[in-house]
């Protein structure tokens, strides 16, 4: 069956992101460089990892606050690894420490029920402080001598012309696709978003979505660790500022709705593109940062504005928008 | 006492605080640093307060950091450009005030969820203050501005005599008026509240107006102390109006408010910020500390709550 507002949720983003890229010729000469697009594709990809964790935490229902303190902590403990053991050492610490980041947030949530917001609100200042601890005596550093060592080159590093990290990004989306969409697990994700209490009474237990959901949202953050640090050299406390709401923007901006329910790998894939697409453009027509930043919301409000008329308008008479059913 | 005891759970832990940094400290008891610790938490604490109403709605602004810059570089401008200080005041507050409007006409009439509104308000006006000041401080010394910090009528340091005056006319709204009644409805059922006939539209209007009003009075406050403006204000200061609030023990789900809470809830990260201070810790203590007592006051709730209805309690999420 077509339903024009189901496929508006899934690919709307996607179409405008199609033309936006359409245009740039005209606006936004120089654009479609194979370099200047290679750069986008590897600027983009820690937001887009990390989005993915993210867009099955909002469809559960909740948001992880604390993304922009576990990636600083993650990148810290990274660089302190690799330059202690090397490559092995730094990508399994990028791992575990993600890892527990997420698990010490499902354990806070369901273990000391401590709702999500101020659970992962909480543990931001934490890990934030941590990572702050750890460099008090100045950032920690990628040497400059490692520049050969295979893990230095993740960030650099191109395969047939496409860069590493958003062919990493590009892998983590297509579990991503396939844990939400073609497993049980996934599956009760998005009924337990929709109705936790449904769900609970289907017997799905709210530690397994919590501990799954979180557990995965850290997993991310550490793969994103990866392509990050390995772009930006340097990490201490202060890194990322203001992470947590540039990935919950991008998944709001895919279509995935915040009361949960619902979610779209593919519209959030789209919406992290739109994002540094539109960034670059307004950067190589010379508008200055504050003014990016000024059009960036108004896109945001927009793109919110036409999903919100949308809803009201396809459920007349109903007093609340209608909680939709998983696309 | 015990019922005291029972409508503000913070006061035992901040009294408890107070005592241990009395006796490890020998300057946290003196007149200064007292009154030191009170200025900070009632410069918190008028933010809180209008926030404690937006949580009692059952929803955020996160856009409230952006107005305190945006506010300070107004007022700053203008007093620059030669205005007298109580234009330059009020116009502080006006830019507060719009900005609630323009976030509670996008909230309301447009239907886009207040977190993703305010946080599209917040990146604006944050890019609005940004480039007007052009990554410059705009410096003033206006004894009109300064005085909103400094001056002391009747010896009572100003800004508490603002958080007095703004917490007892909350507490009344909150308590005493159809409106604080109808604000608490609304955040525990919207939909029952709409169906009663409230004018829920307007309500959730004029508690964004109030929010920005706040950030406003936010701005001059901060930037009266800095004495100056710029882009870089308030950067975060939403999450510590949140955190604030949260403390306090309003619910985040809605539905209730509790002003003398978030008072406290100020009192007591100010505190905290205070005494880490005088024992020398790093600052990077001071946030895991906030961290860790947010985690743990939430956690102390839900433990409270469990045991009184002898089950776990149905988990939801805040969104």
């Amino acid at each position: 069956m077509i339903n024009a507002g189901r496929i508006w949720d899934t690919w709307g983003v996607t179409a405008l992101l199609l033309l936006l890229l359409l245009c740039t010729p005209v606006i936004a000469p120089g654009f479609l460089d194979i370099e200047n697009l290679q750069s986008v594709l590897r600027e983009s990809a820690y937001v887009g990892i990390v989005a993915v964790g993210m867009t099955f935490a909002i469809a559960s229902g909740a948001f992880d606050l604390s993304v922009g303190g576990q990636l600083a902590l993650t990148s810290v403990v990274t660089l302190m690894a690799f330059n202690g053991g090397g490559t092995a050492a730094a990508v399994a610490a990028a791992i575990t420490t993600g890892l527990l980041c997420g698990l010490v947030n499902a354990g806070l949530i369901t273990q000391l029920r401590v709702p999500p917001f101020v659970a992962t609100l909480g543990s931001l200042f934490v890990f934030r402080g941590i990572a702050y601890l750890l460099t008090q005596d100045g950032p920690k550093t990628l040497p400059y001598e490692q520049i050969e060592a295979p893990f230095a080159k993740i960030g650099s590093l191109d395969v047939a012309g496409l860069p590493v990290p958003f062919l990493i990004m590009v892998a983590v989306f297509g579990a991503g696709w396939v844990l939400l969409r073609r497993t049980a697990i996934g599956r009760r994700t998005l009924a337990y978003g929709s109705s936790p209490s449904a769900a609970r009474f289907c017997g799905i237990s709210d530690t397994t979505i919590r501990v799954f959901v979180f557990g995965l949202v850290g997993l991310t953050v550490g793969i994103a660790a990866l392509t990050y640090i390995t772009r930006v050299w340097t990490a201490d406390g202060s890194a990322q500022d203001g992470f947590e709401l540039k990935v919950i923007a991008a998944v709001v901006l895919g279509g995935t709705a915040l009361k949960g329910g619902k979610g779209t790998l593919i519209g959030t894939f789209s919406a992290v593109f739109l994002v540094s697409v539109l960034n670059e453009v307004l950067v190589s027509r010379g508008v200055e940062s504050a003014y990016q930043r000024i059009v960036l919301g108004c896109v945001l409000i927009v793109a919110l504005t036409v999903d919100g008329l949308r809803t009201r308008f396809a459920a007349p008479g109903s007093f609340r928008r209608a909680s939709r059913p998983t696309s | 006492m015990i019922g005291a005891i029972k409508k503000a759970p913070l006061l035992a832990p901040l009294v408890l605080v107070m005592v241990v940094l009395a006796v490890s400290t020998d300057t946290f008891l003196t007149r200064g640093n007292l009154e030191n610790v009170l200025v900070a938490a009632a410069i918190l604490a008028v933010p809180g307060i209008a926030m404690t109403f937006c949580l009692a709605m059952g929803e955020f602004d996160l856009s409230i950091g952006s107005t305190v810059s945006l506010a300070g570089v107004a007022c700053c401008s203008a007093l620059i450009a030669g205005q007298p200080p109580a234009f330059s005041l009020l116009l502080a507050l006006g830019v507060g005030a719009l900005i609630g409007l323009a976030n509670g006409v996008v909230i309301t009439k447009l239907g886009v969820t207040p977190f993703i509104a305010t946080l599209a308000t917040m990146v604006i006006v944050r890019g609005a203050s940004l480039a007007y000041t052009d990554g410059h401080d705009q410096i003033v010394s206006s004894p009109g501005l300064k005085y909103l910090v400094a001056g002391r009528p009747l010896g009572v340091p100003m800004p508490i005599v603002l958080a007095v005056v703004v917490t007892a006319l909350a507490w009344w709204t909150i308590n005493r008026t159809r409106f604080g009644r109808w604000v608490c409805a609304i955040g525990s059922n919207r939909d029952a509240a709409r169906m009663s006939g409230l004018p829920v539209d307007r309500i959730r209007i004029a508690v964004y107006v109030l929010v920005g009003l706040s950030g406003g009075l936010w701005g001059l406050l901060i930037s009266s102390q800095l004495q100056k403006g710029n882009g870089q204000l308030g950067l975060g200061f939403e999450l510590d109006a949140i955190t604030v609030v949260v403390l306090g023990g309003t619910a985040l789900l809605g539905g209730r408010a509790s002003i003398v809470g978030t008072v406290l809830g100020a009192v007591m990260i100010e505190t905290i910020r205070n005494g880490l201070n005088l024992l020398n810790t790093p600052p990077a203590y001071q946030r895991i500390s906030v961290g860790l007592l947010l985690i743990a006051a939430l956690a102390l709730l839900a433990l409270r709550r469990r045991e009184r209805r002898g089950a776990p309690r149905v988990l939801e999420s805040a969104a």
